[in-house]
């Protein structure tokens, strides 16, 4: 039997990254796979106001910065947020506010370094240790980041292949059916069914198989999240499924052993789909809280799971 | 407006939708209001019948608004979960005081639906009746097997109302909490403007029905109670008068089932308790200067008579069709039957939202302990098409149907309901105080209290969080004292203690087995409570 650790969309926050490597000797797994998304959304500038002063714009809030220690609480803030920050003149912030383009470059130089970070603590952290790491981006990461990961010492790539997680096989997916956000890895439904298709004839046994696929299927309680209206304001009052159909066809199908995903934040829980036991450990990565289950995995069967939060 | 500062890029993941209204709505509507004031005047009042309700509304809303607001508020923003106080008190305190209180807690929400869904049967479905002039029905529904039958009608109803989804939750919600505010709004204005007119009100209408006029009636109850009736306030009384006006105070909590949903956890839960005590505040203060404008003595034997056994009709000549609560009272100063069946329906739809709310409560808190491994796995099931936890729905049918036959076939007594929130301070109110008063000082909850947005809060060098608790210590105390020292209450509430702590062992007895059962095939549950080293 093996523990199987997985975390999914901690977007960009350093302390669920930092929670997550903790947490490998502390739950005792054997394997730890942390799916996409990996990347943050938001950029915050310091905006410099002269002397030991800024101000920026936090969760909505305007702050102003008074002293040094205030600003790297601010900035540890940001970060265990998800977000990234950056130094800037009022003249520099208005150049970047003004050009798009800049946006986007400063957002990715941002992201990159922060991946590149996390892939160097976990090398640091995992070498001579028992564990095994892999990692993925979701459909939120751009294209550079599966890069990134091919290029670590000790986290092991899983997107678009096979690996065999103690002779079970596991194809992952980080792509998912279209988001009213319009994010780097969407697919048509049709699309995404034929590219989850391709990736299941890889597999030679699909009732021992694991199913790593970022997008949860349609129609289970692991899909459902809040209404949105076309100003892309949530509805208190109202949930619908947003998971893939591709995906659901593939899983009815093929009944793997166990089905992994994320994307859908709200929807933490486990259900069965036939054979298949379904999970989406959510995620609260902006409230700096990890959460995650661990599968007790044997060769032929789900043992057990417990979800953890922390 | 200010100037944003922040860039944002097309990214999926939006999470949490309620916001602070929803969160408002959720924790106004556990205060009751209309059948609230009912309690703090017939339970209240009723039983303290010296009480000043101004002094008892006043200190109430300075003590559990400061108190409520700060413990439930810090704790909730804190950990932002919907489990409610079971995850704070597994987290900070420990796992068994948080499972044997939570299981505990599983209780009380279903003995509110063994208390208040025959409430919404009688008195609510009989003053419908009797203010609209239809006595036989109003007797009807007073009969045991009519009150089960009405009983178990909104127990399912409610039940309907949140088995469906939030959707369907919310849109009622909205509906009801028109109804139940508007009818308290319009009975507070009519005793507003007709209390002066009182006396001659009830005299009129006494002779009508051939029942005791004012002076008279006093004197029943006197005899009655083989004592006079006080002319005046007292403060032992004002504080007695505290225990019953804590339903008006201490149920905001609620929304803590909801934390994990709401918009900017930090601020909204915080700011939605504290208006959901100053809100019912407003109403209780506005009721009871109105009222004040009747003879003191009078109240008082008016709600004495309606807190017995067989409310106002025990006292002798008493033939009014309807008991001498404060919405009876309030039907005499103006006797339209349009007004009667809206100050009815006021309580009704109150009553019944808070079974409805038993509905909100109870499955989510077996869901969260189904999610740490502490209940069978079914406990987590969400039902895809209606997005709810169905399974729990279903059990929480299923017990408050039998605690509704065990009400009205066995106890049926109003003091129940005190009864319930006596056990409440002692378990759910006391513990959470607790566990938020040693919050920053816990070393197993340290992770927490460093990432938690309050954690620079403080006054006088003392973390805000143990001030606030305190503050609700206080006031728990207060409300400690008369359920479980002073005799008038004493008896009935002890009883209580002793079915609560069978549950609370019950409660120890289920965690150490589902952690035996756990260990035995490889999960250690405990690794479920810990706080993750951020470092």
């Amino acid at each position: 039997m093996i523990k199987l650790f997985f975390v999914t969309d901690i977007h960009g926050s350093n302390v669920c990254y930092r929670k997550f490597l903790n947490a490998l000797p502390i739950y005792g797994a054997d394997v730890a796979i942390l799916l996409g998304d990996l990347t943050g959304k938001v950029l915050v500038p310091l905006v410099e106001k002269g002397g030991d002063q800024w101000e920026c714009t936090l969760m909505g809030q305007h702050r102003e910065i008074g002293s040094q220690e205030e600003l790297a609480a601010i900035k540890k803030t940001i970060e265990n947020a998800g977000y990234y920050w950056v130094h800037q003149t009022r003249d520099e912030f208005d150049a970047t506010r003004s050009d798009p383009e800049k946006v986007d470059a400063l957002f990715k130089g941002l992201v990159f370094q922060r991946v590149q970070e996390w892939l160097d603590l976990a090398d640091e952290r995992l070498a001579g240790k028992p564990f095994q790491m892999y990692m993925a981006p979701g459909n939120d990461d751009w294209f550079v980041i599966d890069e990134m990961i091919d290029d670590a010492k000790l986290v092991h790539p899983c997107d678009g292949r096979v690996v065999d997680i103690d002779g079970h096989e596991m194809i992952t997916s980080s792509y998912a059916n279209p988001t009213p956000w319009q994010t780097p890895r969407e697919l048509s439904e049709e699309d995404l069914e034929v590219k989850l298709r391709e990736l299941c004839a890889m597999v030679k046994n699909h009732a021992t198989a694991i199913y790593n696929f970022h997008v949860p299927p349609y129609g289970y309680s692991l899909d459902l999240c809040p209404k949105l209206d076309e100003n892309l304001t949530m509805s208190a009052e109202e949930k619908i499924h947003a998971g893939s159909i591709g995906a659901k066809r593939v899983i009815e199908e093929n009944q793997p052993l166990l089905g992994l995903h994320g994307h859908i934040h709200e929807s933490r829980g486990a259900q069965k789909a036939g054979r298949t036991l379904l999970i989406n450990p959510g995620s609260e990565y902006s409230e700096g809280i990890l959460k995650g289950v661990i599968i007790m995995l044997d060769k032929k069967k789900i043992k057990d799971y417990v979800f953890t939060s922390g | 407006m200010a100037e944003e500062l922040a860039f944002a890029r097309k990214a999926s993941g939006l999470v949490r939708g309620l916001s602070m209204w929803d969160a408002f709505g959720v924790g106004f509507m556990n205060q009751g209001l209309t059948p609230s004031i009912v309690v703090m005047t017939s339970l209240g009042v009723g039983v303290y019948t010296g009480g000043n309700m101004i002094i008892a509304v006043v200190l109430s809303v300075i003590l559990a608004g400061i108190g409520m607001p700060i413990v439930w508020g810090v704790l909730g923003g804190s950990m932002p979960r919907s489990g409610g106080e079971y995850i704070y008190n597994t987290r900070i305190l420990h796992p068994i005081i948080g499972i044997a209180e939570s299981f505990g807690n599983a209780f009380v929400w279903i003995m509110w639906i063994y208390v208040l869904a025959p409430w919404v049967a009688d008195p609510g479905f009989t003053m419908l009746a009797s203010f609209t002039g239809w006595q036989s029905l109003a007797d009807w529904a007073t009969q045991p097997y009519a009150t089960f039958i009405l009983a178990s009608i909104a127990n399912v109803v409610a039940f309907c109302f949140v088995v469906f989804g939030i959707k369907i939750f919310a849109r009622v919600q909205k509906v009801i909490m028109t109804i139940g505010i508007g009818g308290c709004a319009i009975l507070c204005v009519v005793l507003s403007v007709k209390a002066g007119g009182f006396q001659e009100a009830w005299n009129s209408m006494a002779a009508q029905h051939g029942s005791l006029d004012y002076t008279s009636f006093i004197a029943a109850v006197e005899k009655y109670a083989g004592e006079a009736m006080p002319t005046t306030w007292n403060w032992f009384d004002s504080l007695g008068v505290m225990v019953a006006a804590s339903w008006a105070f201490a149920y905001a909590y609620c929304m803590a089932f909801i934390a994990g949903e709401v918009k900017r956890p930090d601020k909204t839960i915080i700011l939605a308790n504290l208006f959901a005590v100053v809100v019912p505040g407003i109403f209780c203060l506005w009721t009871a200067i109105a009222l004040y404008q009747v003879d003191f003595n009078f109240l008082s034997a008016a709600f004495y008579a309606d807190n017995l056994e067989n409310y106002a009709w025990t006292i002798e000549g008493y033939k009014l069709p309807f008991s001498s609560n404060y919405v009876g009272l309030g039907f005499i100063m103006a006797p339209y039957k349009l007004l009667g069946i809206i100050y009815a329906l006021s309580y009704m739809a109150f009553a019944l939202w808070w079974v409805a709310l038993s509905y909100l409560a109870f499955p989510r808190i077996i869901f969260a302990w189904g999610m740490d491994r502490m209940g069978p796995k079914w406990f987590t099931d969400i039902n895809p098409r209606f997005a709810s936890p169905v399974k729990n729905h279903i059990l929480c049918l299923i017990l408050g149907e039998i605690g509704i036959a065990l009400y009205v076939f066995w106890t049926n007594s109003p003091l129940q309901g005190l009864a319930v929130t006596g056990l409440e301070v002692v378990t759910v109110f006391g513990v959470t105080a607790i566990a938020a008063l040693v919050f920053p000082y816990r070393k197993r909850a340290r992770g927490v209290w460093e990432s938690s947005p309050y954690r620079n809060w403080r006054l006088f060098g003392i973390p805000v969080v143990t001030l606030g608790a305190i503050v609700d210590l206080i006031y728990l105390g207060i409300l400690f004292v008369f359920f479980f020292v002073m005799p008038d209450l004493r008896d009935f509430t002890t009883t209580g203690v002793v079915f609560f702590a069978c549950i609370w062992l019950a409660g120890i007895v289920w965690y150490f087995i589902w952690k035996q059962r756990s260990k035995t095939v490889g999960v250690d549950v405990s690794m479920t409570y810990g706080e993750l080293p951020p470092e």
